[in-house]
């Protein structure tokens, strides 16, 4: 502690602006608590800044200068130009309205903002470093803690970020210019969606997976759809190849992959974007201040509460584990900020749906059939193809099918994976069936409008009671 | 100010009451703990007192209705004191009773699905939060199960564990008020139809099927079928038909049966009319479930033998009229208990219940003997305690007046509590043998058969003798065919031999 450093106090400080920061920060508000919420960046953290909205923003913008220049059979004929300079502007002007709404709710709702890096200085107090040079540092006195600090990309060995030739994610969101050849090394969602994007900006776009599937954690009938519509878009898909190496060319650059079997490839690209995985940013934190230790993967174990083994300090989004996803750590958030106040929320939601923005489309939610079974169900599985669906063809897309899962004896709907169009938008009416431990005649039993893709859930929850209309029952 | 008054978790684990009598009328004065409600529960009447000074401002159920623990049952007006409602008085009263007794509600897991999984919707778990109750010990009332807000309200106030028996039971069970035959494929008439009854949760049928079955008043669910739709039971119009005839026909055989064994039935073939539905519930509802459930846990053995007694006849008939002078009238019981609980002490595995949970078996150095009493209102089982420390005419006082309660059903929950073992005279009424029902999680039960002069055959001869019937029901789980005989052989040995008791 500084000598005559005199300490602000408050109820709660919330380290970290992201979604699980910004939402426990403003429930607390709500909650008549007095939140000082630190953010070193950006308000809105990864997803807002450099994740989910200006990916799907990007997504958004490739797709339809795709669909109009690909609609030769609806009688459309375009040649759509891409100005680069006016989609990240167009992009950016999302970002910041997002941004700037999360810190106009913040202060709406009475938080104190707080710019600069937070770390901990005893049980109850923290320091606060503004960044630049010059700018000093306060300390912050606190009742209890919300570590909201998220997740980094992950670098591997030899391929360490220069936000040039290397780039993460959140430098290929902000890319001036189309580069002409892209290798992205990394499989995943973040590696598909980005490979989409770019693929439809036109440029040539190689991933290199080192794990023999693409979309790992994804049952194989979901991602094949996705693995066949990226080489459709012309993206080349090499698996079981791993990223050991670049070096720069004439023009370019050269990554070099291997093989178990040490076979090496190299292939000449512009660019290489490396999208392997996130890691939680707990490093950051002087975590020992307060006796708190990270497990092996840099996570914080949390309980149903959101605490931490420390009473007061409580973790939420990234930082507090897997799935790292925006909106699991928005109830986190919520559920930590409520229980600092004394309510008694808990985490007790029944599943968390995930989405990845490709094309199609996967969206997932609660268990798969043969989850189900391990669970000791007997899974009752009904399933709608969309090319049966009169919206899906209307679209164009026809590609990919609903799925749901639900205990046979009961009829309580206990999962659901889409892929497909909108599959991100369905799969919310499937995880609302499992919130509310509806059955699969209640879904079947609600009229869906037609003619919409969401008639496919209607149609899948009819074909596993047997009795679908536009399908062959199972 | 109106208070509200719910009806009180008035014994452990009760769901619900029958509201015997109301012992005041709307408009009356009423003091702080008078009775103001007579309540039938489990095998006691409960006296529901008030909880206020005040009068009575509205009765809100009425003499013979079942009412949930926790339903408002009467309100009182009282002068001066600041409105309580339902809702505020809610949280508080469910947190001391899970701090009291957590047990009891983690007891059941009835909800609980493969996963450990309990279905119910996010508010719902949120109430559950808020009144302190595990939401995966609560049985769902829902669709499927699902636990809805009323079921966490209802375990809140205490009386959840046994709420999905009963509701289940009055679902199937017939009003008071229905009348026989409304119900085509009623439970009744399905037992005794030649065409046995199916009991399935869902049915596959066609909609001109279901509009036959209707018709014709048959529940799908109960019609037998061996067609299947993916799975599921397929019901045809043909089947609807069969089985329609087949309950009209058991109904008309029960009618006739009825009308010719000489009761009430006055009209042969026509079932109505000749019936008489009457509620199920209360003490006999009780009792019933209660010897399901004994009967359904513990495999039962019976074992029968007689003994010889005539010096247990001799010993009583000199020992009569001294007890009597005493103001004790002295019975064969005292003398049956002492024999048992001095055989009990020479096997005491069967002095012993059997806890599932933990998987042992718990043997008892305490000996307490119920004693079964048939009252009106249906069997009771008041516990005489340490029978081994009291002597005959203690004994004999203490059932008598124990018997004496549970005739006038004045008798505690208490007293009717901690049994280790339990005897059952029906030879008071007559006959011999039975199989007496194990009084659950007790082991052993013994029947007594009516104490008379029989024929007796000994060296060739055959003599009159005073002979008492035994028989011995123990759950074979936890004893042997070959124990329970030679624990008889003991009770038998000391009954016609009791002076050997004066040893113990």
């Amino acid at each position: 502690m500084v000598v005559g450093d005199i300490a602000t106090g408050t109820d709660v400080l919330v380290i970290g602006a992201g979604p699980g920061g910004y939402v426990a920060a403003i429930r607390a508000g709500q909650l008549d608590l007095d939140v000082t919420l630190v953010e070193k960046d950006a308000y809105g953290g990864t997803c807002l800044n450099h994740g989910c909205i200006p990916s799907k923003a990007l997504i958004t913008a490739t797709g339809v200068a795709h669909e109009a220049g690909n609609a030769e059979a609806m009688g459309i004929h375009a040649d759509p130009a891409i100005d680069m300079g006016g989609m990240m502007e167009w992009k950016d002007g999302v970002v910041d309205q997002l941004t700037g709404g999360v810190e106009k709710l913040c202060k709406a709702n009475g938080v104190n903002l707080v710019e600069g890096i937070a770390e901990f200085d005893g049980e109850n107090r923290a320091r606060v470093a503004h960044g630049g040079d010059g700018q000093g540092s306060e300390s912050i006195e606190f009742e209890h803690a919300i570590v909201a600090t998220g997740s980094r990309p992950v670098e591997i060995p030899g391929f360490e970020f220069d936000g040039e030739r290397v780039v993460s994610s959140r430098e290929a969101l902000s890319l001036e210019s189309v580069p002409d050849s892209l290798v992205i090394v990394g499989a995943g969602y973040i590696g598909m969606e980005l490979a989409g994007v770019f693929a439809k900006l036109g440029t040539d776009v190689t991933v290199v997976e080192m794990l023999d599937e693409a979309l790992v954690g994804f049952a194989d009938d979901l991602a094949k759809p996705v693995v066949d519509g990226m080489e459709d878009l012309g993206v080349e898909i090499r698996l079981g190849e791993a990223a050991s190496d670049w070096e720069e060319t004439g023009d370019g650059i050269s990554v070099t992959t291997e093989t178990d079997e040490g076979e090496e490839t190299n292939y000449d690209c512009e660019k290489v974007l490396v999208a392997v995985g996130r890691q939680p940013v707990t490093d950051t934190l002087n975590l020992e201040a307060i006796g708190l230790e990270p497990d092996e993967n840099g996570f914080l174990q949390t309980d149903d509460r959101a605490r931490t083994d420390v009473e007061n300090v409580f973790a939420v989004g990234d930082v507090a584990g897997e799935p790292m996803l925006a909106h699991k750590g928005m109830k986190e958030g919520q559920v930590a900020a409520e229980v600092v106040a004394g309510e008694a929320s808990a985490l007790d939601y029944q599943a968390v749906p995930a989405a990845v923005f490709t094309e199609p489309e996967i969206g997932t939610v609660g268990m798969t059939e043969a989850e189900a079974e391990e669970a000791g169900f007997e899974p009752a599985v009904g399933q709608m193809p969309f090319r049966a669906s009169g919206r899906a063809l209307t679209t164009g897309h026809t590609d990919g099918f609903v799925r749901i899962v639900a205990d046979a004896e009961s009829g309580f709907v206990l999962g659901g994976q889409i892929v497909g169009p909108e599959a991100s938008e369905l799969i919310a009416e499937i995880g609302l069936a499992i919130e509310l431990g509806a059955t699969l005649e209640d879904v079947a039993a609600t009229i869906h409008t037609h003619p919409t893709l969401s008639e496919a859930v209607h149609e899948a929850a009819e074909n596993a009671l047997g009795h679908a209309i536009h399908t062959l029952n199972r | 100010m109106v208070r509200e008054f719910k009806l009180p978790d008035v014994g452990e684990g009760v769901a619900e009451g029958e509201i015997v009598q109301w012992l005041v009328s709307e408009g009356d004065e009423v003091s702080e703990d008078q009775p103001v409600a007579e309540v039938e529960t489990d095998k006691a009447v409960v006296e529901v007192p008030s909880p206020v000074d005040g009068s009575v401002k509205e009765i809100l159920a009425e003499e013979g209705e079942v009412v949930p623990v926790g339903n408002v049952i009467i309100t009182f007006a009282v002068e001066g004191e600041e409105e309580e409602t339902a809702e505020s008085e809610a949280p508080t009263h469910s947190q001391e009773r899970v701090s009291e007794e957590p047990a009891e509600i983690g007891e059941e897991d009835e909800t609980e699905t493969p996963a450990g999984r309990t279905f119910a919707p996010p508010n719902v778990r949120r109430l559950a939060r808020e009144l302190g109750v595990d939401i995966s010990s609560v049985s769902g009332s829902g669709p499927s199960g699902r636990v809805t807000e009323g079921d966490v309200r209802e375990a809140a106030e205490g009386g959840n564990e046994e709420t999905k028996g009963p509701k289940q039971l009055d679902e199937g069970l017939p009003s008071a008020t229905r009348k026989a035959g409304e119900e085509g494929g009623s439970a009744t008439g399905a037992d005794t139809a030649d065409l046995e009854s199916a009991d399935r949760d869902r049915t596959l049928a066609a909609p001109a099927t279901r509009k036959l079955a209707e018709e014709e008043g048959v529940d799908l669910n109960r019609v037998p079928t061996d067609e299947e739709r993916d799975g599921e039971a397929f019901v045809t119009p043909e089947a609807v038909r069969q089985y329609a005839t087949a309950q009209r026909e058991a109904q008309a055989a029960d009618a006739a049966a009825v009308a010719e064994s000489g009761t009430e039935a006055s009209t042969g073939g026509e079932p109505t009319g000749s019936e008489e539905r009457l509620p199920y519930r209360g003490i006999r509802r009780t009792i019933g479930r209660q010897m399901a459930n004994s009967k359904f846990t513990a495999p039962h053995v019976s074992h029968h033998d007689t003994a010889d007694v005539k010096r247990l006849v001799e010993a009583r008939a000199d020992l009569k009229d001294r007890a009597e002078d005493r103001g004790v009238k002295l019975t064969y019981m005292p003398f049956i208990m002492k024999a048992i609980v001095a055989a009990l002490k020479e096997f005491p595995e069967l002095n012993a219940s059997l806890d599932e949970e933990a998987e042992e078996i718990v043997v008892k150095h305490y000996y307490n003997i119920g004693i079964a009493v048939a009252t009106d209102a249906g069997l009771m089982v008041p516990v005489v305690r340490n029978v081994d420390e009291k002597g005959l005419l203690q004994l004999a006082s203490e059932v008598n007046e124990l018997a004496q309660k549970a005739r006038e059903r004045s008798i505690s929950r208490e007293e009717m509590q901690g049994g280790t073992f339990t005897i059952t005279n029906f030879g008071a009424i007559g006959g011999e043998y039975a199989t007496p029902i194990i009084n659950h999680p007790e082991v052993g039960i013994l029947g007594l058969g009516k104490l008379t002069e029989r024929p007796v055959a000994e060296d060739g001869e055959v003599r009159a003798a005073h002979t008492l019937p035994l028989s011995l029901s123990i759950d074979h789980r936890v004893i042997d065919g070959a124990e329970a005989a030679m624990f008889a052989n003991r009770v038998i040995e000391y009954l016609e031999n009791p002076t050997l008791l004066l040893l113990e």
